[in-house]
C-alpha cells in the first residue's frame, strides 16, 4: 500500500515535472521567436527603405529618360505617319469628296489619332467625316510653313491637344493647292500610356514647357491640376541639397536633373528630363514619404502578425492535445447507443407512414382527386416530384414514361394565361416559411384527350424548424363542368345586364326626343297658328298682315329646317343613309359653297374669307352632296352666331400624309363669334344640343345641325374637333380622306413664264401665301406684299430698277387703298401691256365696268386653286372674264305647263306662283288624266309638265313611263319635273329612272323651282 | 496648415451659386472651411493657418488625416470650379436617345462668317457625331462660311449644297430679308432646310426653314446685361453702345434690348452707337474715338464677341477703368481675363456648344423625316448665363483650361 502509494505520488511529481519543463520549454522558444521577429523586421525595414531610395533615384531618372525618348520617338512617328500618308495619296483618293474623306479615314485608323486631316490654301480642313473652315481654330494655318510644327492646342472646352503639321507640296483637290497635313493627338490620352500611376497616386507622369506651363489639365501629386510648375514649386520647401533656382534653370535651358521636396506636407522626388526636338520637359513624380511610410507600416505589420501568430499557434497545439485525448475516451460507447436508438426510431416512423399513405390512398380513390407529392433538401430545392397514377389518368396518361416524375410534366401542360398565377402560387407557398399560406389555384390544363380542362389544386408543405420545405403534399381535382357552368351562369348575367342597360337607355332617349321634339314643333307651330289668327283679324291692315305673314314664312321655314333635319337625323341613325363616291372637283366645291352663302354674308355685314394651301390633288372621289352639307351646316353656324362686323372663313389645306391613291384634306371653318362655353363643347356634338346663350339670344336652331355633320363626317370615314372660346369664336376642324380620281395637279414650271416677276397684293396673309408659292410651283419669281399703296410702290421700284413685274395679282378690297385704285395707279405706269388679274371673294358684276377701265384684264374668284392659276397665266388674256357669271335667261313668258296634282290646297298655290311668272297652266288631278290629256294633245301644246308622286290612281312614276312610252313625237319626250314631299335622295334616283328630267321638293322653294325650270327649258 | 488654397471673396455684388454651394457643403462638412461662413467682408483671405487645432483634431477624429484632408480639397477645388460653371456650358452632353433610322447622315452647315465663336458651335457638332458614331451611326458634315459676313454669299452656299444631296442643309441666317426667299426656294424643292446658332429666320417672318436650334433670346440678353449695367450705375449716367454687324439680327436685337432698357431711365441717355463689323481692331478704334468726345462716358454695352474686347483695350489705354463700367457679350478668352480682372462688369456667355450638339440630333430627326412636336421642338432654346468677375477664373478654366 505504501509502495503504491509511493509510486503513485513518484507519478504525479514526474507528471508535474514534465508539464513544467514543456511549459518553461515553451515559453523560452516564444521568447525567442519574439525577438527575432523584431529584429528581422527592423533591419528590414531599414534596408528596404535605403535600397528603395537608391533604387527610386535611379529608377526616376532611368524612366524619365525613356519616357521622354518614347514622347520624342512618338512625336516623330507622327510626322513619318504623316510624310507616309502624303506621299500615298493617289490621284483616285483626290477625285471627290468621297474618295478623300474615304483615304483620310483609312490613315485615321491606321495611326490610331485623334484627327487627320487635309488643308487647302483657303484655310478648309478636309477630314475622315468633315470639311470644315479652320483658319479661326488652328492658328498655324495662316502661316506658311516650311517644315514640321509641333503646337499645342487649348480647345474651348479645356481640350488640350497636340497639334503636328507638315508642309505639303504638289498636291491639289477641286482646283485648291492642299498645302498642309496635320494630325491631332490627345495629350492625357498619350501620357496615359506612359504613366505609371498607381492605384493610390504614387507616381505622377506629365508634360511642361521649358517656362513650367502645363501641357495636360491631368493632376501632377499635390499639385493643382494644369498650373504651371515652377510657380507652384516656389513655394515647396527643397530637400537633401536640391534647389529651386538650379530646377529654374535646368528648365530654363533644357537640362535634365532631380530634386526632392516637401509640397504640402508631403516628401516627393522629382525628376525632369528634355523631350528631343521641342521645347517640353518630361516629368516623373514619385511620393518618397508615402513609400516609405508604407514600407514601414509594413514592416510594422509584418512583427506584429509573426508575434500573434506565434501566441495563437501554442495556444492551439496546447487546447488540440488536450481534447483529443479527452474525446477519445469518450466517443466509442456512445455512438453505439445513438445507433440503436435511431434505427428503432426509423422503423417506426416508416411503418406510420405507410398506414397514413394507405388510408390516403383510399381516400383519393373515393374522391377521384389525384394526389402528388414534392420533397425537398434543407436549401429549399426540390429533391423528388411524385404524381399519382390517378392525377396521370385525369390529365389522360398512364404511366411514369408517359409523364414522368418532374414539375416540367405539369407545368407544360400548363395554359398560357394561367401558367404565371399558378406558378407563382406554387412557388409562393414553397417560401413561405411561415408556414401560413396554402396552395390552392383553380388553372387549365391540356389533357391528352379532352382539349384544355379546369383543375383545382390545393396543398400545404410540411417544414423544418427553421421553416425550410420537407414535403409538399396537395390534390388535384377536376372542376371543369362546374367552371364552365359558371361561366355560362356569368355570361348570361352580363347579356341581361347589357340588354337592360340599352333598354333602359333606349327608352330614355326615346322620351328625351319626344319631350324635345315636342317643345320644337311647338315653338314654330305655336307663332304660325298665333300670327295666322292675327291675320285673320287685321286681314284689311295690308301692312300689319304682311309683318304677320312674313313671321309666319320665318317660323314655316324653321318648321320645314327642324323636319329636314330630325328625318336626316333618323335616316343617319337607321343606316338608310350611303355615302356616294362621286368625282368630284374641289375648286368648284368651294366656289359653289362661295355662291351659297355670299348672300347671307352681305346681309349679316360678315367679312368672309376661303382660301386653300398646299392642295396639290384637286379631282377627288367623294359624296360631294354630304361634303357641302357639312360645310354648309359649320358655315351657316359660323354665320348664325357671329355678329356684324365679325370674320368668317374657311380653308382647305392638303395634308402630307396619306396612303398611295388617297389625299388627306383639312377643312376649316372659323369665326369670331360669340364661341362656347366649356360645358357645351362636350355635348356640342350630340342631337338636341344648344348652347343656353343661343336660345336666350334668340337664335334658332333646331340643335341637331351639327350631330348630323358629325354623322355624315364619321360616315365619311373622317373625324371633326371644334376648339371655342366664349367671346372669341370657334373653330371646327373636319379631317378627311379621299380617293383621288386624277393625278395631282401639274407642277412644273410654264416655260414662258419661267423666270418672270409677279406681284400678289392682298390684304390677307394666306392668300399671299398660298398665291406666291403656286407662282413659284409654275416657275415666276413671286414678290407680295399685304399693302395697296406699298404694291403701288413696288410696281414703281422695279420699273425703275428695270426689273418690272409681268403679272399682277391683286385683291379687290384692301384697306389701305382698294384694288381698282391700285390698278389704275399701276396701269398709269407700267402701259396696257402687262396683264393685271383683280382677285376677289365677292361677286365682281356690279364694279366689272369700272374695273375695265381702270385696266383690269381678267378676274378671278377666290379661293383660287394650282389649276385655275395656270390656266389664268398659261392662256393669252383677253377682255373676258374667267368666271363670267352671265347667265341666259328664259323668259316664261307664254310657255304652256302642264301640273298634275291630286291636292287643291297644292294646286292653288303653285298655278298662282307660275302664273305670276308668265307660265299659262294647265292641271290634271291625277296621273291617269294627265297621260289621257297628253294622248290627245297636239306637240307644242305643253313646254313642261311638274309630276306629283303620291295621287290616288296612278302615281307619278307610272304616269311618267306610260307618257314616254306613248308613240308620239314632241309629246312622249316632253320634260316632266316630279314636284314632291319624298325629298329623299332616292325618291330623286326614283325619279329619274322613271324617265323625269329632274326633282323639286315640297314645300316650294321657289327660287329653285325657277333655276330647274330655267335649266331643262333652256337644255330644251 | 501653413498654406494658402482657397480664396474666399463674399459679399460681392451677385455670387455664382455652385462655386457658393460647393463651399458652403465643404463647410457644412465639418472641414476647414467654417471661416468662409456668415458674412467676410469683401477680399478676405481666409487660410488654413486659421484652422484650429481643435477643427483639425475634427477632421482626424472623422477618419481622415489632415494630409489626405487637404489633398481632397485641391482636388476638391478644380471639381468645385467646374462645377461652378455648369450651368453656363453643358460639356457633359448624352444624346437624346432617340434611335436615327439611317446608318449614315449628310449634313451641310452654313454661318456667318470665320469666328472663334462659331469655333465653339463646331465643337459641339463634332462631339455629337462622334457620340453618334459610337452607335454606328455615321454623320458627314461640312461646316463653311466666308471670311466675311455675306448674305449674297451665303445664299450662293445654299444654292450650291441644294445641288449635292445633303439630307439636311442648316444656315445661321446672315440677313433674313435676302436669306429667307432662298431659303423657301430650297424647301419648296424638297431641300430640308434648319436655322441655327446665332440668327433665325422664323414661320412669322414668311421663312418656312423646319426648326432652329440657338440663341433664341437675343432682345432679353441685351436688355438683362443693360439692366445689370444701370444697376451698377445707380440708373444714371451716360453710356455708349457698341454692336458688331448692321442688319445681323442676332446683333440687332441684342442693340433694341439696350434701347428699350435705357428708355425706361430718364437719367440714363445713349450717347452714341457703333458697328464694330466683328473686329476687335474696330471695336477698339471706334471706343478710342467715342472717349475722347464723351468725356463723362458712364458705360459701355457691347453686343457681341469683338465689342467687349476693343472695349476693354481702349478703356484700359485710357486709363478710365476705373470711371466705365463695360458690359457685353460671349466667351472670349480675352474678355474673360477682362472679367477677371475686374474690367469688364458682365459677360453673358452663350453655350455654344450645347447649339452644335443639339444642331446634330435635330437635323438626323429632319433627315429623318420628322416634323417638329413631340421629337423635337420648332425652336431649340440654347442658354445664355451673365456671369460676373467672381465666377469669371472658373469660367476661363473651364471653357480654356486657363489656371490664374
Amino acid at each position: 500500500m505504501g509502495e503504491s502509494q509511493n509510486h503513485g505520488m513518484k507519478e504525479k511529481q514526474q507528471r508535474k515535472q514534465t508539464i513544467a519543463f514543456a511549459l518553461l520549454g515553451g515559453a523560452m522558444i516564444a521568447v525567442i521567436l519574439l525577438i527575432t521577429t523584431i529584429w528581422a523586421s527592423n533591419r528590414a525595414r531599414i534596408s528596404t527603405r535605403q535600397a528603395v531610395s537608391r533604387v527610386s533615384e535611379f529608377y526616376l531618372e532611368e524612366l524619365a529618360g525613356r519616357r521622354a525618348q518614347v514622347v520624342s520617338e512618338e512625336l516623330k512617328n507622327h510626322v513619318t505617319y504623316m510624310k507616309n500618308a502624303v506621299d500615298i495619296l493617289e490621284p483616285s483618293d483626290l477625285e471627290s469628296q468621297e474618295s478623300l474623306r474615304s483615304f483620310l479615314g483609312k490613315v485615321k485608323k491606321l495611326y490610331g489619332v485623334d484627327k487627320f486631316a487635309l488643308v487647302d490654301e483657303n484655310g478648309i480642313v478636309y477630314a475622315q467625316h468633315s470639311t470644315t473652315s479652320g483658319l479661326s481654330r488652328y492658328g498655324f494655318l495662316s502661316q506658311e510653313l516650311t517644315e514640321p510644327v509641333i503646337q499645342t492646342q487649348n480647345l474651348y472646352g479645356a481640350k488640350k491637344q497636340v497639334i503636328l503639321a507638315i508642309p505639303v507640296e504638289d498636291v491639289f483637290f477641286q482646283g485648291l493647292r492642299i498645302k498642309i497635313c496635320f494630325t491631332q493627338i490627345n495629350i492625357s490620352e498619350m501620357l496615359s500610356s506612359l504613366t505609371l500611376q498607381a492605384n493610390d497616386n504614387e507616381t505622377y507622369c506629365n508634360l511642361y514647357y521649358r517656362n513650367g506651363e502645363s501641357l495636360t489639365n491631368d493632376s501632377f501629386g499635390y499639385l493643382t491640376a494644369g498650373k504651371n510648375l515652377l510657380s507652384e514649386l516656389k513655394e515647396a520647401e527643397m530637400k537633401d541639397g536640391s534647389s529651386y533656382e538650379k530646377l529654374r534653370e535646368d528648365f530654363d535651358k533644357g537640362k535634365g536633373g532631380q530634386i526632392s521636396f516637401r509640397y504640402h506636407g508631403a516628401e516627393e522626388d522629382l525628376c525632369y528630363v528634355p523631350v528631343e526636338g521641342t521645347n517640353w520637359v518630361l516629368t516623373i513624380l514619385i511620393r518618397n514619404n508615402v513609400i516609405s511610410d508604407q514600407i514601414g507600416s509594413i514592416s510594422s505589420a509584418m512583427m506584429k502578425r509573426s508575434i500573434i501568430q506565434i501566441a495563437i499557434t501554442m495556444f492551439v497545439m496546447l487546447v488540440v492535445f488536450s481534447l483529443l485525448i479527452y474525446q477519445s475516451r469518450k466517443s466509442a460507447g456512445f455512438l453505439l447507443e445513438q445507433e440503436k436508438a435511431d434505427g428503432n426510431r426509423i422503423r417506426a416512423a416508416y411503418a406510420q407512414i405507410e398506414r397514413e399513405r394507405t388510408a390516403m390512398d383510399n381516400i383519393h380513390a373515393a374522391m377521384d382527386s389525384g394526389l402528388w407529392s414534392m420533397e425537398f433538401n434543407k436549401h429549399g430545392e426540390m429533391i423528388s416530384c411524385t404524381w399519382s397514377d390517378v392525377f396521370r389518368r385525369m390529365v389522360g396518361y398512364e404511366g411514369e414514361d408517359d409523364f414522368p416524375d418532374c414539375l416540367e410534366s405539369w407545368s407544360d401542360l400548363l395554359h398560357k394565361d394561367d401558367k404565371k398565377q399558378a406558378l407563382k402560387e406554387y412557388w409562393d407557398t414553397v417560401y413561405d416559411y411561415t408556414n401560413e399560406k396554402t396552395y390552392d389555384v383553380e388553372y387549365r390544363l391540356l389533357t391528352r384527350h379532352a382539349g384544355w380542362r379546369w383543375f383545382h389544386s390545393a396543398g400545404r408543405l410540411s417544414r423544418r424548424e427553421d421553416g425550410s420545405p420537407i414535403t409538399f403534399v396537395g390534390l388535384f381535382v377536376d372542376i371543369d363542368s362546374e367552371k364552365r357552368m359558371e361561366e355560362q351562369l356569368q355570361r348570361q348575367k352580363v347579356d341581361l345586364e347589357d340588354a337592360l342597360a340599352a333598354a333602359q337607355h333606349a327608352n330614355k332617349a326615346k322620351t328625351t326626343f319626344l319631350n324635345n321634339m315636342s317643345h320644337d314643333i311647338r315653338t314654330p307651330m305655336n307663332a304660325i297658328i298665333g300670327f295666322t289668327s292675327l291675320a285673320a283679324a287685321h286681314i284689311d291692315n295690308r301692312e300689319q298682315v304682311q309683318d304677320y305673314l312674313s313671321k309666319i314664312t320665318t317660323s314655316s321655314n324653321h318648321l320645314l329646317s327642324l323636319i329636314n333635319d330630325v328625318l336626316d337625323m333618323s335616316r343617319i341613325e337607321s343606316g338608310k343613309v350611303k355615302i356616294e363616291e362621286k368625282e368630284t372637283y374641289l375648286p368648284e366645291v368651294m366656289h359653289d359653297l362661295k355662291t351659297i352663302v355670299q348672300a347671307d354674308i352681305t346681309s349679316r355685314q360678315l367679312e368672309f374669307y376661303i382660301d386653300t394651301a398646299d392642295v396639290l390633288n384637286e379631282h377627288i372621289l367623294c359624296d360631294k352632296l354630304r361634303l357641302n352639307q357639312v360645310l354648309l351646316n359649320l358655315l351657316s353656324n359660323a354665320m348664325k352666331f357671329t355678329k356684324p362686323g365679325g370674320m368668317v372663313s374657311v380653308r382647305i389645306l392638303q395634308k402630307g400624309k396619306a396612303p398611295e391613291g388617297f389625299a388627306s384634306y383639312e377643312f376649316q371653318v372659323k369665326d369670331t363669334g360669340v364661341g362656347m362655353s366649356r360645358e357645351f363643347l362636350e355635348h356640342v356634338f350630340e342631337p338636341f344640343e344648344r348652347e343656353k346663350t343661343s336660345t336666350v339670344s334668340g337664335i334658332q336652331g333646331t340643335g341637331l345641325g351639327m350631330a348630323i355633320t358629325k354623322n355624315i363626317v364619321d360616315m365619311m370615314g373622317g373625324s371633326i374637333t371644334v376648339v371655342s372660346e366664349e367671346g372669341k369664336g370657334s373653330t371646327f376642324t373636319v379631317d378627311l380622306q379621299f380617293r383621288i380620281c386624277s393625278g395631282p395637279v401639274r407642277q412644273d414650271e410654264i416655260p414662258e413664264l419661267k423666270g418672270l416677276r409677279a406681284l400678289v397684293a392682298d390684304d390677307d396673309f394666306n392668300t399671299c401665301s398660298s398665291v406666291t408659292k403656286m407662282l413659284s410651283t409654275i416657275g415666276m419669281r413671286p414678290d407680295w406684299t399685304t399693302s395697296g399703296k406699298e404694291a403701288v410702290l413696288r410696281a414703281k421700284l422695279a420699273r425703275e430698277q428695270n426689273d418690272g413685274y409681268s403679272a399682277y395679282i391683286i385683291d379687290w378690297l384692301m384697306p389701305d387703298m382698294n384694288g381698282i385704285e391700285v390698278v389704275r395707279r399701276i396701269r398709269g405706269m407700267i402701259g396696257d401691256e402687262t396683264p393685271i388679274i383683280i382677285l376677289t371673294a365677292y361677286d365682281w358684276s356690279d364694279i366689272e365696268e369700272e374695273a375695265r377701265k381702270a385696266g383690269v384684264t381678267a378676274f378671278c374668284s377666290k379661293p383660287i386653286f394650282l389649276s385655275e392659276l395656270r390656266e389664268i397665266l398659261e392662256s393669252p388674256f383677253t377682255m373676258q372674264s374667267m368666271n363670267s357669271q352671265k347667265q341666259n335667261t328664259v323668259s316664261f313668258e307664254g310657255k304652256k305647263l302642264l301640273l298634275v296634282e291630286d291636292n287643291e290646297l297644292n294646286q292653288e298655290i303653285a298655278v298662282e306662283i307660275l302664273q305670276e311668272t308668265g307660265f299659262v297652266m294647265d292641271v290634271a288631278d291625277d296621273g291617269a288624266v294627265a297621260v289621257e290629256k297628253l294622248k290627245g294633245a297636239e306637240p307644242g301644246q305643253y313646254d313642261l309638265i311638274l309630276m306629283d308622286i303620291q295621287m290616288p290612281i296612278l302615281n307619278g312614276y307610272e304616269a311618267t313611263k306610260q307618257i314616254r312610252a306613248l308613240n308620239q313625237p314632241g309629246i312622249s319626250d316632253i320634260p316632266i319635273i316630279a314636284m314632291t314631299a319624298n325629298a329623299f335622295d332616292e325618291d330623286k334616283k326614283a325619279a329619274l329612272a322613271a324617265g323625269m328630267n329632274g326633282h323639286i321638293a315640297k314645300p316650294i322653294d321657289v327660287p329653285k323651282l325657277m333655276e330647274l325650270l330655267t335649266e331643262i327649258l333652256n337644255q330644251g | 496648415m501653413e498654406k494658402n488654397f482657397i480664396t474666399c471673396k463674399a459679399g460681392q455684388r451677385k455670387i455664382w451659386g455652385k462655386a457658393f454651394r460647393w463651399m458652403l457643403l465643404a463647410a457644412a462638412g465639418g472641414t476647414a472651411l467654417t471661416g468662409c461662413k456668415g458674412n467676410v467682408p469683401d477680399g478676405e483671405i481666409i487660410s488654413f493657418s486659421e484652422i484650429t487645432d481643435a477643427e483639425d483634431q475634427a477632421v482626424k477624429s472623422q477618419g481622415g488625416d489632415s494630409l489626405d484632408f487637404k489633398s481632397q480639397n485641391i482636388e476638391d477645388q478644380a471639381k468645385g470650379n467646374r462645377e461652378s460653371t455648369e450651368g453656363v456650358v453643358n460639356f457633359d452632353r448624352e444624346l437624346d436617345g432617340y434611335q436615327p433610322l439611317k446608318k449614315n447622315y449628310n449634313f451641310y452647315f452654313t454661318y456667318k462668317q470665320i469666328h472663334p465663336w462659331w469655333d465653339a458651335v463646331a465643337l459641339g457638332i463634332e462631339d455629337a457625331a462622334k457620340a453618334y458614331e459610337k452607335l454606328g451611326i455615321v454623320i458627314d458634315y461640312e461646316y463653311l462660311a466666308p471670311d466675311e459676313a455675306s448674305a449674297q454669299d451665303q445664299v450662293r452656299r445654299l444654292s450650291e449644297a441644294s445641288l449635292r444631296g445633303f439630307d439636311v442643309i442648316g444656315v445661321d441666317v446672315a440677313d433674313a430679308g435676302i436669306v429667307t426667299p432662298a431659303v423657301n426656294e430650297l424647301m419648296e424643292k424638297g431641300q430640308k432646310v434648319m436655322t441655327f446658332s446665332s440668327s433665325d429666320a422664323g414661320r412669322e417672318d414668311g421663312c418656312s426653314r423646319i426648326a432652329y436650334v440657338g440663341n433664341t433670346h437675343n432682345y432679353e440678353d441685351g436688355a438683362e446685361l443693360t439692366e445689370a449695367l444701370c444697376e451698377k450705375l445707380g440708373y444714371s449716367g451716360n453710356i455708349a453702345v457698341l454692336v458688331g454687324v448692321e442688319d445681323a439680327p442676332c446683333h440687332e436685337d441684342r442693340a433694341r434690348g439696350v434701347r428699350d432698357v435705357i428708355e425706361k431711365y430718364p437719367d440714363m441717355e445713349i450717347a452714341e452707337i457703333a458697328y464694330d463689323e466683328d473686329s476687335v481692331e474696330n471695336a477698339c478704334n471706334l471706343t478710342r474715338e467715342i472717349l475722347k468726345r464723351q468725356k463723362d462716358l458712364a458705360g459701355i454695352v457691347c453686343c457681341n464677341m469683338s465689342n467687349p474686347v476693343g472695349a476693354a483695350r481702349a478703356v484700359i489705354e485710357a486709363g478710365r477703368e476705373d470711371e466705365i463700367v463695360i458690359v457685353g457679350m460671349d466667351h472670349d478668352q480675352e474678355a474673360l481675363r477682362y472679367l477677371r480682372d475686374g474690367i469688364i462688369y458682365a459677360l453673358g456667355i452663350q453655350d455654344c456648344y450645347s447649339i452644335g450638339y443639339d444642331t446634330i440630333q435635330v437635323a438626323v430627326k429632319i433627315a429623318d423625316g420628322l416634323l417638329p412636336g413631340e421629337a423635337y421642338p420648332e425652336k431649340t432654346e440654347e442658354i445664355t448665363t451673365i456671369i460676373y468677375q467672381d465666377s469669371a477664373a472658373a469660367v476661363l478654366q473651364t471653357l480654356y483650361g486657363e489656371i490664374e
